[in-house]
This record gives structure tokens, C-alpha cells and sequence, in this order.
């Protein structure tokens, strides 16, 4: 999410490098502005420690974590859908009945207990950390939840869309007390990065 | 043998200076006149309940005792006093000024400045009505945070009924209130749909904020309380705080536990509260005793770690006055005269004496042998 991230950034006033090579730290250009570059599960422990006073990271990790921080503002880009999805020919997406105990693989395991938990299905989620696309495709589970963009990938692997569960986007969150103590800067970046949305 | 999690041992050094903040607090709490009281560690669980939010219930540690009651560690001391208050100190002449440094226990996930087993220092001023018992409980908390070095701490201050005030000339009421304020307590503003309130969330300040709320507080009860936020940071201006001080629309803390004035003391080096507080009406009647009640407290482990942070515990501490050598009754002289004597037990030799006493910092040695008698300054 680097490059649409930092488009957004220098949108809104925050000078930051287009590459950022092997470094874990990129300052903006007049140093007011230091970026952390995190995995995107890692940004909610940072602002929630105040470790960041705030971080970029998309609503489908916000689901998944524990973390207390504050969500203030919908960025609007990295778009994604979290869907339940099966290979083609197993025909659900057409109707077909999942089996009596369901086995959802998915790096999602509370958006997707929480889907069938709301349809009274039985599943047993089997948590992965990535290339979900594969487990349906090997008998690992009947199904899997994960994030969609293009769709390509899923198409790649002969797999197809069974239900849409939720839309996300990037994110700005803030650490609750840092946003009062550095309020005055904190909310300027809030206001300039909703007024600057890149369509 | 691990302890387990959240909880600590204090070594000597680490105890010594928890022990000199919590005097500090103390000092504080005596000079607003406040008088110390001590509750049980643990209670029935069904005492407790009554004071408790369904979250701090389902932190609650539960244990039982060979006939089978239900017993539970105190999660805080707002709500034991409130007990006792109500038990025993109904003939008192109103206001009555508690203070307390005690231990509270939480099941949590330990974190950084969150144990399981916690000292926190605080006040309940019970039977205040007003804005002059709001004020002073944010006013020693600013002086408590003043006197243990953190005097760049800034406290922001509210009142729960503006709130409720503003959500329901909105025309929310019930549960779609109740959401609305859980969300404008995280400042979670992406999901609040109505604009106003997705600004007022985001709002913070003195008189600016002050005069956008101003008409959106129709009811008697959210214009007094606006009111009660402006002659605190009137009060405030005259102790020369106004500086430190914004009224946070979106701080409301405890929901289940605040319901007017709440305030909030912080740092900006640490990433969570230093110390809070606020009215807490609904508090005594539950234990049978009708009266209001504000009160705050401050977690100390919180205060070592902001403190910690910025260096402030790195002193080289001095711990003896007099190392003696040889003479049981010269040291026992050196004690009566209140000095701190350490006797060498190990039998060394004036050379090693001398080399121990400088590495520990003792200023003085006296050696005692045969019939002489040498003192040396270290």
C-alpha cells in the first residue's frame, strides 16, 4: 500500500520519498513527519503503544484486531472485499448446499466465525497466514475468506465468489491519548486527508 | 519459580522509590485536607458487584472460601468506600474527604502500564453537589501530577450530560444512544452517519468549543453542564492552568460509571492515561446512601513509568549514613542518634573496609580496635 499511501500523503501535505528502499523509517522531506513502515497487522499494537502517534492500515486488519485505537477517518483507496469463496466446481456459488460441518480456511477467523455464526452453520475455521487460495484447491477446507481486489488470483485458481461479507478500505487510526496531546497537528492531518481524497 | 503473569516483585531500590511518589500523593491528599482509609484486599463478590461496569466484572478475580462463598479481589476503592461510606459513615457531617494508596487486581492481558496487581492512589469527595467539588478534584490531580515531576501534564475535562444532551436533541435515544456514545468514547467517528456529531467527536478546545456547543445544549441539565465546564476553566485560568486544559467532547471514560463531569490527566511521551476522575452520582444509592459523589485516582505504576522514561529514577541512592567495625556499642550509639548504621559482619580489614565503603557510598567508617577508636570520611 506504499505508493498509494504516500500519493495520498504528499496530497496532504506530507513529503515522503516515492521508494523507500530496504529502510524501516522514511522522514518527510522537512522532518516534521516520520513513517513507520509496518506489516499491516503490526500497525494497531504501534498506535495503540503510542509507539506511532498514528497509522495507515485497512478496516480488514481493524476487524481482526484486539487492539484499542480510534478509527477517525475513511481513506477511501486500497478497496478490497472480504468474500467467502469455493472452487468453481463445487458449484455453491450456484446454489449448491455446503457440507453438514463446514471446514473455512482463512486468515480472518473472527469476520468468518462471525458470518456463519449469524447463518447458524457449524464450521471449524482453520487459521492460516496466507496463500488461502490453495486450501480449497487441496482438500484442506471446503472453503476459504479472504480479500478480493481484482479477483484475479481467486480466477487463477479456478475459484469463484460465493457472498460478499464485508468492504474494506485504508484506514487513518489514532492513538486516543497522543490525539489530545498533539491534537493541533493530528487533526490538521485528519481534516487535509479527507479533503484530498485521490479519486 | 516464575511468578505468574501481571504481577511483580519490588526489589529495594525499585520499592524505595515507588514508596517516595506515593508519599508524595499523600502529602498532596493531606494538604486538600483529605483523611486516609484502608479497605479489605477482598470482599463478597456480591458487594463489589454493586459498584462494578459489566467490563471490570468480567475482570474480576473470583475465589472461594472452604464454606463456599463467593469472594472477589477490589478492582479499584470507589466502590469498597462507597460501601463503607454507606455502612458506617452515614452520621458524618457531609462532605466527607476520603483518600487512599492501595493495591487493585484486574484479570487482564499485562501490558505496559497494566498489571494484574496495580497501586493506585486517589480521592472521593462525597457529598458535593456542585461545580466546587468538580473543581477541586481536577485541581489535585493537577497538583499530584505537578508534585511528582510531571508538571507538563495535560488534562482535558467534560461532562457525560452534553453529551447525552447533544445525541438526543440529535433524536437518538435507547440503544442507538448508547451506541453513539461507545462510539464517541473510542472516537470511532468513521461509523457515526450524523455529521454534527462526526465533527463535535473530533472537537476539541476551550472557549471555541464552548460557544459551537453552546446551542446544542437545550436541555436544563447539558446547559448546566456547559455552564459547569466554563467556570472550571474560568477557575483554572486563575490558578494559571487555562493552558493545560481543553474540554474533549468525546471524553466520557467509564461509561457506566460517569455521569457528569470526567477528566482525564496525560503525558504525550506515554501512549495511554496518567490519572481520572468525574462525578459518579448513581454510585452511593446503589449501596442504600443518597448522596452525590466526584472522585480520581492516579495509577502509580503509571507515574514510575513516565518517570522512568524520561530518566528521572537514575539517582545513585545513598542508603547507609556509618559503616562500623568491631564495636557493638558505638553502633548502637550511632542508631540512637537516628542515623542509618550498617555493622561489617565479615571481619574485614581496614583497607577492605574503606574499598566496600566507597562502593557503596557510606560516608563514614568508624573502626574500633583493641582500645582505639578511628572514624574516616569517605
Amino acid at each position: 500500500m506504499y505508493a498509494q499511501t504516500a500519493q495520498r500523503l504528499r496530497a496532504a501535505g506530507i513529503d515522503v520519498p516515492n521508494e523507500t528502499g530496504r529502510r524501516l523509517t522514511v522522514l518527510s522531506n522537512d522532518g516534521k513527519a516520520e513513517l513507520l513502515l509496518l506489516r499491516p497487522t503490526d500497525v494497531p499494537a504501534y498506535v495503540e503503544f503510542g509507539a506511532a502517534d498514528c497509522g495507515i492500515v485497512g478496516k480488514d486488519v481493524l476487524w481482526e484486531t484486539d487492539r484499542s485505537v480510534s478509527e477517525v477517518a475513511d481513506l477511501g483507496f486500497g478497496a478490497c472485499r472480504l468474500v467467502v469463496a469455493a472452487r468453481r466446481s463445487d458449484g455453491y456459488h450456484e446454489g449448491a448446499r455446503y457440507p453438514t460441518f463446514l471446514r473455512v480456511a482463512t486468515k480472518f477467523k473472527r469476520s468468518a466465525q462471525a458470518y456463519f455464526a449469524e447463518r447458524d452453520l457449524p464450521c471449524e475455521i482453520i487459521a492460516l497466514h496466507g496463500s488461502v487460495e490453495l486450501s480449497p484447491l487441496v482438500g484442506l477446507s471446503d472453503v476459504i475468506v479472504d480479500l478480493v481486489a481484482t479477483g484475479n488470483t481467486l480466477r487463477e485458481h479456478d475459484l469463484v465468489v460465493v457472498d460478499e461479507i464485508a468492504h474494506s478500505t485504508a484506514r487513518l487510526v489514532v492513538n486516543p491519548v497522543r490525539f489530545r496531546a498533539k491534537y493541533a497537528s493530528l487533526r490538521e492531518l485528519v481534516g487535509r486527508l479527507e479533503r484530498t481524497a485521490v479519486s | 519459580m516464575r511468578l505468574p503473569a501481571g504481577v511483580r516483585d519490588w526489589l529495594p531500590q525499585e520499592l524505595a522509590f515507588k514508596r517516595e511518589i506515593e508519599e508524595t500523593i499523600r502529602h498532596v491528599f493531606r494538604t486538600w485536607s483529605y483523611a486516609e482509609i484502608l479497605t479489605p484486599t477482598f470482599e463478597s463478590e456480591e458487594a463489589l458487584e454493586r459498584g462494578l461496569g459489566e467490563k471490570l466484572m468480567q475482570q474480576t478475580f473470583r475465589f472461594t472460601d472452604p464454606l463456599g462463598t463467593l469472594l472477589a479481589l477490589r478492582t479499584e476503592m470507589t466502590t469498597p468506600i462507597a460501601r463503607v461510606v454507606s455502612a458506617r459513615l452515614r452520621n458524618a457531617t457531609l462532605p466527607l474527604r476520603l483518600s487512599y494508596v492501595a493495591t487493585g487486581y484486574r484479570y487482564e492481558e499485562p501490558q505496559l502500564g497494566r498489571m494484574r496487581e496495580f497501586t493506585q492512589a486517589g480521592a472521593e469527595l462525597i457529598g458535593g453537589p456542585g461545580v466546587d467539588a468538580e473543581a477541586e478534584s481536577l485541581f489535585m490531580a493537577i497538583e499530584a501530577l505537578d508534585a511528582v515531576g510531571l508538571s507538563d501534564a495535560r488534562f482535558d475535562i467534560n461532562n457525560a450530560a452534553i453529551v447525552d444532551g447533544v445525541l438526543t436533541a440529535a433524536g437518538l435515544d435507547g440503544e442507538q444512544l448508547r451506541r453513539h456514545k461507545k462510539l464517541i468514547a473510542d472516537r470511532n467517528v468513521v461509523a457515526i452517519q450524523d455529521e454534527t456529531i462526526k465533527q463535535l467527536a473530533m472537537m476539541r478546545g476551550r472557549e471555541d468549543i464552548v460557544e459551537f456547543l453552546r446551542p446544542l445544549c437545550k436541555t436544563p441539565r447539558s446547559a448546566a453542564a456547559l455552564e459547569n465546564l466554563e467556570q472550571i476553566l474560568e477557575r483554572a485560568r486563575a490558578l494559571g492552568y487555562r493552558e493545560r486544559i481543553n474540554i474533549d467532547f468525546a471524553l466520557l471514560r467509564d461509561l457506566e460509571y460517569y455521569t457528569g463531569f470526567v477528566f482525564e490527566g496525560y503525558i504525550s511521551d506515554l501512549g495511554f492515561s496518567l490519572c481520572g476522575g468525574g462525578r459518579y452520582d448513581a454510585l452511593l444509592p446503589r449501596f442504600g446512601y443518597d448522596v452525590p459523589a466526584v472522585g480520581w485516582m492516579v495509577g502509580v505504576e503509571r507515574i514510575l513509568l513516565a518517570l522512568e522514561r524520561r530518566r528521572v529514577d537514575e539517582r545513585p541512592r545513598n542508603e547507609v549514613d556509618v559503616l562500623v567495625s568491631g564495636s557493638d556499642a558505638i553502633a548502637a550509639q550511632e542508631r540512637k542518634n537516628g542515623l542509618r548504621v550498617r555493622v561489617d559482619v565479615r571481619g574485614l580489614d581496614r583497607e577492605a573496609l574503606l574499598v566496600y565503603a566507597r562502593h557503596k557510598r557510606i560516608p563514614r567508617v568508624i573502626i574500633a580496635n583493641g582500645g582505639l577508636v578511628e572514624e574516616i570520611d569517605t
